[in-house]
């Protein structure tokens, strides 16, 4: 029973540094989705960001491949991100759940 | 969650295979006991409780001949990057697995992170890891051959850091690991293996397994090792 309350305690600890790894993760992506809008045969991109209760889009022009790619990737890594987050966020509850017993932990 | 946590390590450990990473480290730790599975088949071996961590061993010096950024090569998956405590020992996190990079401990010791630019990492150095290094064999498991410590030296390996250990949680974990293979190793009919593997280490070394075999009265292994 030791050694599994030991597993726990340990990775309770790991969670709960993950649970801050991935809030910084996602802090430190670049703001925003990026969207586009056809002009006269011509594609322009905006940054659409939330700002409070707002989305506000940012007029960005026609812009290069690789500042496309990087929204794109943001936007692919931030999917995931999130998705981990909300499983570590889990992780944390369920692994308190089960240390907590009669003790506290 | 068992699941996801086997095909993401048997991805990450498919992507260092395809990397060429897997001839130069060596897989270390309790996820070992995943490829002896397939070294007792047929003697109903089923490993005990596994963490999240996978650890690798890197022999000094590296010989890692190709650069490969592994961070970067696992990013996708969604691991992070972590550095541990004031040293700075660098992890990649993820919910299912945590990896991490081992070193063998020379000397009197650093106490410092022992930088591999070749893999994008650091590593931490400890003890005894040499041992492991030179009992290493090859297991073919999904595809993938990796270099593991032969379960010999893994369980002597095991008697020695038990005794080390600061959680006596821990340290009975590895006791009951130790035991455990090495009782599948006698269904084996591995005892000069053991005998042969035990014999190679340092007298300090024997004695401190003696010792922790007495101390868990671990008769038949004993009357194994003194013969």
């Amino acid at each position: 029973m030791a050694v599994i309350k030991s597993v726990l305690k340990e990775e309770l600890k790991n969670s709960l540094r993950m649970k801050k790894e991935y809030e910084l993760a996602l802090k430190k992506l670049p703001k925003g989705a990026l969207v586009s809008r056809m002009v006269k045969g011509h594609k322009y991109y905006y940054l659409a960001a939330r700002e409070g209760k707002k989305v506000k889009y940012k007029y960005l022009g026609k812009i290069a491949d690789a500042e496309k790619n990087k929204y794109m990737e943001a936007k692919i890594m931030r999917a995931k991100y999130k998705n981990l987050l909300s499983k570590v966020k889990k992780q944390i509850q369920f692994l308190k759940r089960s240390l907590r017993g009669k003790e506290e932990v | 969650m068992e699941k996801k946590k086997y095909k993401l390590f048997l991805e990450v450990l498919g992507r260092f295979y395809e990397a060429g990473l897997l001839k130069n480290i060596i897989l270390i730790g309790s996820w070992c006991l995943y490829f002896y599975e397939n070294y007792f088949k047929g003697l109903n071996f089923t490993p005990t409780i596994r963490t999240r961590d996978i650890d690798f061993l890197v022999p000094i010096p590296p010989k890692l001949r190709q650069r490969v950024d592994i961070p970067e090569l696992l990013k996708d998956l969604g691991f992070v990057l972590s550095f541990i405590g004031s040293k700075g020992y660098m992890r990649l996190d993820h919910p299912e697995l945590i990896v991490e990079f081992l070193v063998p401990e020379k000397g009197k010791g650093t106490g410092k992170p022992f930088p591999l630019p070749e893999i994008g990492l650091n590593a931490q150095p400890l003890r005894y890891l040499d041992f492991l290094a030179s009992n290493v064999i090859k297991i073919k498991v999904d595809n993938i051959v990796a270099k593991v410590p032969h379960p010999a030296a893994f369980a002597l390996h095991k008697l020695i850091i038990h005794q080390r250990r600061a959680k006596p949680e821990k340290a009975n974990k590895d006791l009951e690991q130790a035991l455990m293979i090495l009782s599948f190793l006698i269904k084996n009919d591995e005892q000069p293996v053991i005998r042969n593997t035990f014999n190679s280490m340092p007298k300090q070394w024997q004695k401190n397994v003696l010792d922790s075999l007495k101390k868990a009265k671990a008769e038949e292994i004993i009357q194994i090792l003194e013969k």
